[in-house]
């Protein structure tokens, strides 16, 4: 991809979004001050920073879902100040938003067309019509999705997929996109590239938010630095270094992404034996030893989050049996397995993992409540509570103007943050870590590193689930493979590489043998 | 993501409502003489319309995700007006606009509190219902008005054909209802938007607009199931919207454990009514006292919120 600077930077009529001055405050946090921001015609345009950093809100603003508090932003030269959401799209403007925004008991069909329903000449809604509208658009993304399914029937990345197909419908000439591969896994993602390839060629503008790096230097021509709601930098990509760029996303340096530490690893903690879950896999076995952090990949839809959930009992299984150190313990509910030192941190935070109208106190605390912070038999301990949620709130990161703030009005990256925080002041044996550092910036993510590696060092087992393989071959000490909800292959990360274990997560066979008839 | 084919524990599941209301009527035919003539049936279709008529704006309403319970005061204050009004000799025409300007008046005052105020919908409907108690109170000081209007009375008290109008009002309604729901692009957006309101704020549609809409057809929908049920019992009985309230509460959600996925939905709501008035009827015509009838109702509330809470918890995953 070639950049498409040059001559035309500076030309105004081939800046197609302006945002001159933009302020922006919510009670308690300046979200956005006097930022600037300017993307050019048929440029695919990153804008990164850390959690928090205000990405979501300018987006949210340029749509006119939010309206700033001073500042100009012009679409095209128009400026936008009077128009509302229906104006800005008819500029050709549209939004994949961080939190899809999905009905989930409506159809496929019904959610791609929400909205912009073709109607029969009575004026009622033509389903026919609306089913093959919708199919259109699909179509140019995936095809293994049906219109006419329930929207809360599919899979995280379906969802997305779908939400993606959702903001074509007005045939935008520039696409922002809100983290869109967060919930993508690698096969996903790269066709979803290619899709945006043909795109842009056809002259679409593209704003891409991601904490990806690597996506960003594959797919980006420019990028646009965000830190505390104020433009750092904008310049081409292929002129800044990923260092560099780190350094102007956290405004401190990192050494290395992913700290790589070696453990001692102990005894056998967990055994899981013939585990059938119920929703879906088959026949898992596994041994997970203390200091151990043991990786499983896997495309989506493999089944990981069905294995953690069946272990954690969040969801029944058909057979199997657990043993922690070599005795046979029930999980038949998450209670009993927390009683037992489980812990598992969701995937989908809003779902599963948080109580959007609490506070971040509160939702921190929920899961140690018993354990840590009471005296007697319900006393709260309050000083020791907050003093304890002040210190993760430090360690981590997390972007909140205090601990009081309601969950749901922080950033998606700080919402995830919180329920990593809720599950590592748990102090459990055994941690289940899903797709923890999914829409976490960058140094939000080696922090979670970092404790990760802590607990393993005090002897906590610890599986890691993620799509990430570059983080799950830096922190892992092996990886368990799963393909179509069976463990197809058993890694040492130490004998592995990336080109090995993305062939087994396409649900190759052998490795060796292929490579060696190459 | 291939469709499954039903088995017989989601026929259960998806019908079970509509299986008891079939096994009630079966059982009562068998226990008491006389239940399964044809004049009872008839009997219960002609006095399951007002409720089934306000069921249908709760219904509404509750689609949006809010509830309205005004209805236990319009449907009295409505009844009082009308009846009253005959009673000084003014036309029937005048007496249904006032009825129905009553209906738009409490619809928008309810729309006010909760969509622009932002008020909670239970409290401040629970409110308006107390305020329309009092101002029925006011208006008959508490005395039962009887219309002696043959010719007001007709109006529901009549056949059409072979069949009493009050049911063709009822399904005509029904129909309406469930036409705008399934059929047209408001009643998407009022269903999609309780769904999730970001959602449908996002595509630019006006939901708080539409949702203030909900609110006053509702009160439109009171206001007639009260001239209804006014002109079918023949007069103003003090608090007739009290009555009603649990029942209208209890057919539609057992409307939600019919049909759809623990969700209100107009078939649901017009079987939950038809429901409702067979076991009562039923009881009756078992013997059962009167003062048991509330009882009653509480239990079958009870147990149609407790089927749809289980279903709706069965298809949004266990949480923790
Ligand atoms: N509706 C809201 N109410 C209150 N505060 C808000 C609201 N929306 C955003 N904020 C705050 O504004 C700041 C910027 O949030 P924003 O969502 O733009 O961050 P972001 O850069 O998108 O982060 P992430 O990478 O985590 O998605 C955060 O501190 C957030 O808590
Ligand atoms: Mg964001």
């Amino acid at each position: 991809m070639n950049s498409p600077m040059g001559d035309r930077v500076g030309n105004q009529e081939d800046i197609v979004i302006k945002a001159e001055r933009v302020s922006k405050s919510f009670p308690g946090v300046r979200a956005l001050k006097e930022m600037d921001f300017e993307v050019i015609r048929g440029e695919v345009h990153a804008l990164v920073g850390e959690n928090g950093a205000g990405k979501s809100t300018l987006m949210k603003i340029i749509v006119r879902e939010y309206i700033e508090d001073e500042g100009n932003i012009f679409i095209e030269g128009n400026n936008v100040k009077d128009l509302g959401i229906r104006g800005v799209q008819k500029l050709g403007l549209s939004l994949i938003h961080q939190d899809l925004n999905l009905i989930p008991m409506l159809t496929v069909a019904q959610n791609i067309c929400l909205g912009r329903e073709p109607v029969t000449r009575f004026g009622t809604i033509d389903w026919k019509a609306m089913g093959l509208k919708a199919a259109d658009f699909l179509g140019q993304i995936t095809s293994e999705i049906n219109v006419e399914d329930r929207v809360e029937g599919l899979s995280n990345s379906q969802q997305q997929l779908m939400a993606i197909a959702r903001a074509l419908v007005t045939s935008p000439r520039i696409l922002i996109l809100d983290e869109p591969t967060a919930r993508l896994d690698q096969k996903t993602s790269d066709s979803f590239f290619l899709f945006l390839e043909r795109a842009k060629q056809k002259g679409l503008t593209v704003v891409y938010i991601s904490h990806r790096l690597e996506e960003i230097y594959r797919i980006c021509d420019r990028v646009t630095v965000l830190r505390d709601g104020t433009k750092i930098i904008t310049a081409p990509i292929n002129e800044i270094p990923q260092t560099e760029l780190v350094k102007y996303m956290l405004g401190r340096e990192i050494e290395q992404q992913v700290p790589k530490e070696s453990v001692p690893i102990g005894e056998v903690k967990l055994s899981v034996r013939d585990l059938y879950p119920k929703e879906k896999g088959k026949d898992i076995n596994f041994d997970l030893k203390s200091g151990e952090i043991l990786g499983i990949v896997g495309s989506i839809g493999a089944g990981k989050s069905e294995v953690a959930r069946a272990i954690f009992g969040a969801d029944p299984k058909q057979s199997g049996t657990i043993r922690i150190s070599g005795k046979e313990v029930k999980t038949n509910a998450p209670h009993d397995a927390i009683d037992h030192g489980f812990a598992l941190i969701p995937e989908e935070r809003r779902d599963q993992g948080l109580v959007g109208n609490e506070s971040v106190r509160k939702n921190m605390t929920m899961a140690a409540l018993k354990k840590k912070f009471c005296v007697g038999p319900s006393w709260i301990d309050q000083d020791k509570e907050t003093a304890a949620v002040k210190t993760s709130i430090k360690t981590l990161g997390i972007a909140t103007p205090s601990p009081e703030q309601e969950v749901q009005f922080l950033s998606g990256g700080t919402q995830q943050k919180v329920v990593v925080a809720k599950w590592l002041m748990s102090d459990s044996d055994i941690y289940i870590f899903d797709e923890p550092t999914k829409g976490i910036d960058v140094g939000g993510k080696y922090d979670i590193y970092k404790l990760i590696v802590d607990l393993a060092r005090q002897g906590a087992g610890i599986i890691f689930i993620s799509n990430e393989l570059t983080e799950v071959l830096s922190l892992c000490d092996r990886i368990l493979v799963m393909f179509n909800g069976q463990i197809i292959k058993e890694l040492e990360t130490q004998a592995s590489n990336r080109e090995e274990l993305l062939f087994y997560v396409m649900g190759g066979r052998d490795y060796a043998k292929t490579v060696n008839d190459l | 993501m291939q469709k499954q084919s039903m088995t017989s524990k989601d026929i259960i599941n998806n019908y079970g409502a509509t299986f008891g209301f079939i096994i009630a009527i079966v059982v009562f035919s068998i226990t008491s003489r006389g239940f399964f003539s044809g004049l009872n049936l008839q009997n219960i279709l002609v006095q399951s319309t007002s409720l089934g008529i306000c069921a249908f704006g709760l219904t509404f309403v509750l689609i949006t995700g809010e509830i309205d319970l005004s209805y236990g005061g319009v449907i009295g204050l409505v009844g009082a007006v009308l009846a009253g009004m005959l009673k000084d000799g003014h036309s029937i025409g005048l007496v249904t606009l006032v009825c129905l300007a009553i209906g738009l008046g409490t619809g928008v005052f309810n729309a006010i509190l909760i969509v622009v105020l932002k008020l909670p919908s239970f409290l401040a409907t629970v409110a308006v219902m107390f305020l329309c108690m009092g101002a029925e109170r006011v208006y008959n000081q508490g005395i039962t008005t009887w219309i002696r209007d043959q010719g007001v009375l007709s109006i529901v008290q009549t056949n059409i054909g072979p069949v009493p109008a009050l049911v063709l009002y009822l399904f005509a309604l029904f129909a309406i209802c469930w036409f705008l729901q399934t059929q047209t692009k408001a009643g998407q957006y009022v269903r999609a938007l309780g769904e999730n309101i970001n959602a449908v704020k996002e595509v630019g549609i006006r939901a708080d607009l539409l949702k203030f809409l909900v609110f006053v057809v509702a009160g439109l929908i009171f206001a007639f199931a009260g001239y209804i049920e006014t002109l079918r019992i023949g007069g103003a009985v003090m608090y007739a919207g009290k009555q009603l309230l649990l029942s209208v509460l209890a057919a539609c959600f057992l409307g939600t454990a019919t049909f759809k996925a623990g969700k209100a939905n107009f078939p649901g709501t017009l079987i939950g009514a038809f429901f409702l008035y067979t076991l009562l009827s039923g009881f009756t015509a078992l013997g059962m006292k009167f003062y048991l009838v509330p009882v009653a109702q509480g239990l079958i509330l009870i147990i149609s919120v407790a089927i749809s809470s289980v279903r709706r918890g069965k298809i949004e995953q266990v949480q923790f």
